[in-house]
């Protein structure tokens, strides 16, 4: 009974591991890749330039092109160049024009004109993935936020189960099969607990004003949009008066911005009745300016005369908790090393997950190792992780693929983008089903090796922004995905070779059953 | 950021050394009396002023994060790379003591 609590943790750490392992996986691989979501956007549409940036002139520029194209429009939105983020995006509400009557147009700051680039949702789908999962609104974020507390629930039934985990902290100890895998999952998941536990509860955070709705319903009812408006410190732009006044120009009202704030990056802007004498425009500073995630810092003006109307409220330490949570998560704030550090760690989250559900099977394939079949429900579990952990590499391969080889004016462009991953991720499904395990493995980590080390030469065929053009010209991101991809492959490779040489499981799990302790002990010292 | 990485690597190396079966596993001899304890005090010691300086230079909100991202990347590092290069980890843990004081000394 001493041990009762620690064996009631480890049931429950083992058990909602394997059955949330497959979803977290890919909750985890998509929201890693979301830290370089710009990057990833770059490398799918090449065809927008990067230019020295100037918020005065891109201000400008946005302006122009709205007033020219948008006027009859209620609402615009602006979004602005970045270091990390080339585009100039405008964006404006139409109930004749566009998908759900909204029209989106990528601008060149230089030329003022609209970019033609391919449709292409890059590392928006990837970001959009990992909280939403595809699924109707709400159900995705339900489940995702759902998969978050099982995770939080995981690294805490986690500690408990560990029983070394100061006398172990820095044993990892390679070789040695189960015991390794063991040490593996254990070492990635203390040494980077601080992220783990980070990453997981301020999920919880970013939704919970959907998981816990029940206090901002009780005091606004349905009207939640006056809670963050009282929250954030925003109004309502009133109606449009129906008499027409010049918008002011907005690069004098980003002077303005730059008076009260000096330095601040403007991330967002949005400009309501532009053109009417009830104009609005609201300065929202972007989110790379702080560690915390202030939603609250924004500026309003009178579209009409340029006074500032409101500024966002100084922040409780309430919110100020939930902010920092929400931009630690989201990692705006971080610089290239710190980006490519908040990655890896990503990267080490996922590990922490798929180790533990091949150590699930693993554990248990070693009792039927002599025997000819595996019983179902573990050639189950075996089939769901193949697909889910090297099939999703080759899922997210296939985006890529198709991004570089789908037409440019294909209706629907972006859609067969996606359509690419979930086919890919479906086939390795299949492909799963029919092959045994090891050869499951090795053929498809094989075959992600090849997808990933040939991207930087498709993207280099397919367009003139490969590694002889970015790396010249210093574009980074450009550079940086194809490098990436390049070393993923490489990565793969080494994974398929081992898996793909070594002798059948079944063989060496017996082998290494049948040995003798004293060999075993013998090989440890 | 580098200096202070170096430190905190350092620091972590100096806590896996305070502990006997590391010490004898990575320096083929058992510690001399009152060597694991002065190596976990320079171990905290080095954590400690790696997060001093790092607070001091990016101030709290930056130097926090970064600190614990650079120290979590360190001793990762260092369990994951041990197996396979013992001596040329210690050898970076023995210039990380020196170098780490040095860069954050003068890149301030």
């Amino acid at each position: 009974m001493k041990e009762g609590f620690r064996q009631a943790m480890a049931w429950l750490h083992t058990w909602t591991g394997l059955i949330f392992g497959w979803l977290l996986f890919a909750i985890f691989l998509t929201g890693t890749l979301s830290y370089f979501k710009e990057e990833i956007t770059h490398w799918s549409q090449p065809e927008v330039r990067s230019h020295a940036l100037d918020p005065v002139n891109s201000l400008g520029v946005a302006q122009r092109y709205l007033q020219d194209n948008a006027g009859h429009s209620g609402t615009w939105f602006i979004r602005m160049p970045n270091a990390r983020e080339a585009a100039l995006s405008v964006g404006y509400r139409d109930p004749n024009g566009g998908p759900r009557g909204f029209v989106s147009k990528t601008l060149d700051t230089q030329t003022g004109q609209p970019v033609e680039a391919r449709d292409s949702r890059g590392g928006e789908f990837f970001y959009r993935f990992h909280f939403q999962l595809q699924m109707p609104h709400p159900f995705g974020r339900w489940l995702s936020t759902f998969c978050a507390f099982i995770m939080l629930l995981g690294l805490v039934t986690g500690i408990i189960t560990h029983k070394k985990i100061f006398k172990e902290f820095f044993t990892f100890r390679p070789g040695k099969g189960q015991r390794s895998w063991l040490d593996g999952h254990n070492a990635i998941g203390v040494l980077v607990l601080p992220f783990h536990l980070m990453i997981s509860y301020s999920s919880l955070v970013l939704f919970m004003y959907m998981v816990m709705p029940a206090g901002i319903m009780a005091s606004y009812g349905n009207d939640t949009d006056k809670y963050f408006n009282d929250l954030f410190g925003r109004n309502d732009a009133p109606k449009a008066a129906q008499v027409a006044t010049p918008l002011v120009a907005l690069p004098s009202l980003y002077a303005k911005v730059q008076a009260l704030q000096p330095g601040a990056r403007i991330g967002n802007i949005q400009v309501q009745n532009p053109g009417d004498s009830n104009a609005r425009v609201t300065f929202t500073q972007s989110a790379a300016d702080h560690v915390a995630y202030r939603r609250s810092a924004n500026w309003t003006f009178d579209g009409a005369s340029g006074a500032l109307l409101s500024q966002g409220k100084p922040e409780s330490g309430a919110m100020m908790t939930a902010f920092s949570f929400a931009g630690l998560h989201m990692g705006n704030f971080a610089g290239p090393w710190l980006r490519w550090l908040y990655f890896f760690f990503g990267v080490a989250g996922t590990a922490v997950i798929g180790t533990g559900l091949v150590m699930w099977l693993g554990k248990r394939q070693l009792k039927h190792a002599k025997s000819e079949h595996m019983p179902g429900e573990l050639r189950l579990v075996e089939v769901l992780n193949i697909a889910s952990m090297s099939g999703l590499l080759l899922a997210v391969a296939g985006f890529f693929w198709a991004n570089r080889l789908m037409p440019m004016g294909v209706e629907g462009r972006s859609d067969w983008e996606v359509n690419a991953f979930f086919i890919a991720w479906g086939l390795s499904l299949v492909h799963a089903v029919l092959r045994s395990g090891r050869r499951a493995w090795g053929e498809q980590l094989a075959l992600g090796a090849l997808a990933f080390t040939l991207l930087p030469l498709l993207n280099g065929l397919t367009t003139d922004r490969g590694l002889n053009h970015s790396l010249p010209e210093g574009d980074w991101a450009m550079a940086g995905f194809d490098l990436t991809a390049l070393g993923t492959g490489l990565f793969l490779a080494w994974l398929a070779s081992k898996m793909l040489r070594s002798p059948k499981p079944v063989a060496k799990r017996a082998a290494r059953a049948a040995k003798k302790p004293s060999t075993e002990t013998a090989e440890a010292s | 950021m580098l200096g202070n990485a170096l430190i905190a690597f350092a620091g972590f190396v100096a806590l896996c050394l305070a502990m006997e079966k590391h010490f004898s596993d990575l320096l083929g001899r058992k510690p001399r009396p009152g060597q694991l304890r002065l190596l976990r005090v320079v171990g905290w010691l080095l954590l400690m002023l790696s997060l001093a300086l790092s607070v001091h230079l990016r101030g709290w909100a930056h130097g926090l994060v970064e600190w614990t991202a650079v120290t979590m990347a360190g001793v990762t590092l260092w369990v994951f790379g041990l197996p396979y290069q013992p001596r040329l980890l210690l050898g970076l843990a023995a210039a990380s003591g020196v170098l780490g004081p040095l860069l954050a000394v003068f890149a301030v």
